[in-house]
């Protein structure tokens, strides 16, 4: 490694340290042949902050976290996640780096019980990931799967298949598969979706509970729900972020009431 | 087209070059020590040519195969079973009537008709289960492979050459020259000629079907969108079984066809449901050029291995196949 | 699964939640030697196991990884064919005579490395693309050790592959051979049992139901999809030693195109479920090649028609029962318990 690399390398740690930034897309741009779901996509989230990613359906919010997973590659920009630019990387790689995921149509393994999902997402982010030896009770990891099911109260349904659970018993699991190991950040595809009022109350419960150095993006219709469990908010249309600031700042913002907030929606 | 030249200079420049190179290999007679490397030109030549030939009989075969997988997603692994059946059709109804092209027709409407069988009591009560599918497809190649073995026995049977098409013919091409300056030029089989001549037509035919007409553009559409197809109020299933029904056809003439130039015996059935797989592999599932391209390359591959690496033909042939799966998974000219 | 819920004790808990099956059905095979004739023994019940784990080897891929790989008959013939080529054979101008402590780890090694670049090849595309990437390849395979001689021997093969006499034991005498075979088919069946559980086999069947959701969950799904065919290869290798040593040879025929559709044909038919099934199925398709001929001839029908049956009674199985015997065999025992219990009117999982 030359030395101007080295210096690169160093300053690039600093600067990272320096910002605090957990993710920072730079001019993220993702067509779909002739179509572009992202236009240039300039965002930064410090670690430790909560911002909520509001608008109408087809803005590209759902597009915008399958680049920042490695769902899909972005046609050009870059992604830096805690400071190490991560834009070629394969999911996985992402994910082991502390980013986890939910799925606003849950994705989970049906054929499998609650324990043993919960137990996939904690074994995906540690080793042994193809180890033969079956665990045993009181594996650490095994402990912690517990854990985490007790704490999106699934204690009940442990050993039950996921696919005779209610819907919002899946929601709920598809926080707890997000939540394991030890995540740094977050991205929420819409979790309240679908969910009964108390349902919700508990989710934001969960969601505000979480450590504070724990970071996240949420997608959220329901305002209610998104503008009390984030600091800061940006507003996507048309696949560009076009304005960011404090939940009241937008609340009372006249264009976002318009375009978004005046649909009918509440 | 011109995107590619563009983009690509250096590797535009190397395609012209090598197909320079191949066209003045196939024209000009070749200097002493080429032929000292490569052998006879006669013999280059003729591999070539039978390469070619052969891709066009890989082509009727994997056309069929490959429209009705693109069209809906069935994968019929009972189509080496189609062709096999074609080609004992053929050799009877041959023999008996003595028409050679006769017994194309009787042949593509009763493995048409089969084929309309198969969709209607198999593809159609398992719509997007590709795996019971192509189980209950296995199935229906083993069952055929029996009876047929039963019927026809495990000899081997060849269909007569029409007179009108035997002997051979001089083709514009140089394979050497006499002692005197003499140019000596390279001669083929006519029906060879002929089935070729016809495979391009075929293939230019429907590709002009699929791309230029009402009903092409409607089945193309429903490779897309199978519900925008429902809702513009076409029957789907009609044109699901028409598809089916001259796919199979169109694997029950290429039985006529190798049961003409090459035989029709037991274990055909999978030797060309297998060369069917290959070459949609290779040139993309679901594509009419695709299939053209891969039968060509899986036929000179098989033809050009035989003389120049007799032991390892089949392992070029699979090579071929890994590369393009390695580096481009969906076929060469697959979506 | 029943044991998992027990609390920890000293004696351990797949002891205690063995179900009483598994007794009867191990007393029942151990003690077979006392029961069954040689040809039993060696041709029929022999012979199933060896099947039994190379449709094994297929039912771990496609049941828990949902691959169906119809190249597991060519690892193991080529395990058969390392076993011929690197030990002793018929054919002193190929076979090198090695020891078989040294034969036996490289065959399966082999066999293990060609598993593993078939399985590279072969998940670069998805679903049924699976079916007939491997059905070429197994085809590549038979026509390769067809046409080459300095290796394979070409189109006469190996013969004369016997078994070491180890402990002074001739292994090919029928019952050493099958509590040889019965040895090494209820390891595999048990380490399948076991490994389904682990976090690898956890991992491969979430690979299954959801592989978006793995790479989202941290895991690498190409290389734990590749792992599969290269951990399944070891259960097929083991088979294909076996049965080079039953056959006491081995030719291109051994992994031929109906012999990789049998493979298929006994996996399905058994059921992909569970590891049993596979097992069940051979037995049937060997108890019908053995005796179809007498069946056929009684029914008035030429005796060699044995493929019809095989092909008809598959496509019924598929057709009516996707599930396999097994799955026929569950429905069973759901129906009688709603039967036996109108109260609830649920017939719970066994």
């Amino acid at each position: 490694m030359s030395l101007l690399e080295a210096r690169r390398n160093i300053g690039d740690m600093l600067g990272a340290a320096g910002t605090g930034n957990a993710l920072e897309l730079r001019g993220v741009t993702r067509m779909f042949g002739a179509l572009a779901a992202l236009t240039d996509v300039t965002l930064s989230v410090k670690s430790g902050e909560r911002r909520a990613v509001l608008g109408s359906n087809g803005a590209g919010k759902t597009t915008l976290f399958n680049c920042v997973t490695g769902d899909f590659l972005p046609t050009s920009g870059t992604i830096r996640l805690f400071g190490e630019d991560v834009t070629k990387f394969p999911p996985y790689e992402r994910i082991r780096r502390g980013l986890r995921r939910t799925y606003q149509i849950s994705l989970l393994f049906n054929g499998l019980s609650v324990l043993d999902n919960v137990y996939l997402a904690c074994r995906g982010v540690s080793r042994g990931r193809y180890s033969l030896i079956r665990p045993r009770r009181n594996d650490a990891l095994m402990q912690s799967a517990f854990e985490l099911i007790e704490a999106v109260h699934l204690g009940e349904v442990a050993e039950t298949k996921v696919a005779e659970l209610s819907y919002g018993q899946q929601r709920q699991l598809e926080i707890a598969l997000a939540l394991a190991g030890a995540p740094r950040f977050i991205l929420f595809d819409e979790p309240a979706a679908g969910l009964s009022p108390t349902e919700r109350s508990e989710l934001v419960q969960i969601l505000t509970s979480l450590p504070r150095h724990i970071g996240y993006i949420i997608i959220e219709h329901d305002m209610d729900v998104a503008l009390r469990v984030a600091d800061s908010v940006s507003m996507m249309h048309n696949g560009r972020i076009f304005k960011e600031g404090l939940p009241s700042e937008i609340e009372n913002d006249p264009e976002v009431q318009q375009l978004y907030l005046g649909g009918g929606h509440g | 087209m011109n995107g590619f030249v563009h983009r690509h200079p250096v590797w535009t420049l190397l395609v012209v070059l090598a197909a320079a190179l191949v066209l003045w290999a196939l024209i000009a007679p070749w200097p002493d020590g080429m032929e000292a490397v490569f052998g006879r030109k006669r013999i280059f030549l003729n591999a070539v040519f039978n390469g070619i030939t052969l891709g066009a009989l890989y082509f009727l075969v994997a056309s069929g195969f490959t429209l009705i997988f693109g069209l809906m997603k069935n994968v019929n692994l009972a189509h080496g079973s189609l062709y096999l059946l074609g080609g004992y059709l053929g050799y009877e109804v041959a023999e008996a009537t003595g028409l050679w092209l006769g017994a194309f027709v009787v042949v593509f409407v009763a493995v048409g008709l089969l084929g309309i069988l198969l969709q209607f009591f198999v593809f159609r009560r398992m719509e997007g289960e590709d795996l019971r599918q192509t189980l209950v497809t296995i199935g229906i190649s083993i069952v055929l492979a029996d009876v047929m073995l039963w019927i026809w026995g495990g000899q081997s049977y060849q269909i007569l050459t029409p007179e009108w098409l035997s002997g051979p013919v001089r083709l514009p091409l140089v394979t050497g020259m006499r002692g005197e300056g003499e140019l000596v030029y390279l001669t083929f089989p006519a029906v060879r000629i002929a089935i070729l001549v016809a495979s391009i037509a075929l293939g230019v035919l429907m590709w002009l079907a699929l791309n230029r007409t009402r009903i092409g553009m409607l089945i193309r559409a429903g490779v897309d969108d199978r519900d925008m197809l429902a809702a513009s109020g076409v029957r789907v299933q009609y044109v699901f079984v028409m598809v089916f029904a001259f796919g199979a056809g169109l694997a029950g003439m290429a039985g006529i066809v190798g049961g003409t130039f090459q035989s029709i015996v037991a274990g055909e059935d999978m030797r060309f449901l297998l060369a069917s797989l290959v070459v949609v592999i290779v040139g993309g599932m679901g594509s009419i050029l695709g299939a053209a391209l891969g039968a060509v390359l899986i036929g000179l591959a098989e033809q050009l291995g035989s003389v120049y690496a007799p032991t390892y033909s089949v392992v070029l042939t699979f090579l071929i196949m890994a590369l393009v799966l390695a580096f481009r998974p969906q076929g060469l000219l697959g979506r | 699964m029943a044991g998992k819920a027990r609390p920890a004790s000293d004696v351990p808990a797949w002891l205690v939640g063995m179900p009483l099956s598994y007794w009867v059905v191990g007393i029942v095979l151990l003690f077979m030697p006392v029961l069954a004739n040689d040809f039993v023994l060696f041709q029929i019940l022999g012979w199933s196991f060896i099947l039994g784990m190379i449709a094994l080897s297929l039912m771990f891929l496609g049941g828990y990884g949902g691959m169906v790989s119809l190249a597991q008959m060519s690892i193991a013939a080529l395990a058969g064919y390392m076993v011929a080529i690197l030990g002793t054979s018929g054919v002193q101008a190929i076979s090198l005579h090695w020891p078989w402590w040294l034969y036996v780890p490289v065959a399966i090694i082999v066999a293990a490395i060609f598993a593993t670049m078939i399985g590279a090849l072969a998940v670069r595309t998805e679903g049924i693309y699976t079916i007939m990437i491997t059905l070429a390849i197994a085809a590549a395979f038979f026509y390769f050790t067809r046409q080459n001689y300095t290796i394979f021997n070409g189109y006469s093969g190996f013969a004369n592959v016997v078994p070491p006499e180890l402990f002074g034991i001739n292994w090919r005498r029928p019952i050493p051979f099958y509590y040889l075979a019965l040895f090494c088919a209820a390891i595999s069946y048990l380490v399948v049992v076991y490994v389904s559980r682990s976090p690898f086999g956890l991992a491969l069947q979430g690979v299954r139901d959801n592989p978006r959701r793995m790479a989202a969950l941290g895991f690498n799904v190409v290389m734990h999809r590749v792992v599969a065919y290269t951990f399944a290869s070891v259960i097929a290798a083991v088979a294909g030693i076996l049965l080079v040593w039953q056959n006491a040879q081995i030719s291109p025929g051994t992994a031929g195109l109906p012999a990789v559709i049998d493979i298929l044909v006994i996996a399905i038919v058994g059921g992909l479920a569970r590891p049993i099934g596979p097992f069940i199925g051979a037995l049937i398709y060997v108890l019908l090649r053995t005796f179809s001929p007498d069946v056929l001839l009684t029914l008035g029908l030429p005796g060699d028609r044995f493929k019809l049956m095989i092909g008809l009674g598959f496509l019924a199985v598929v057709y009516w029962s996707p599930d396999g015997v097994l799955g026929l065999w569950d429905r069973w025992r759901t129906h009688r318990r709603k039967a036996a219990d109108p109260l609830t009117g649920q017939g719970g999982a066994p």
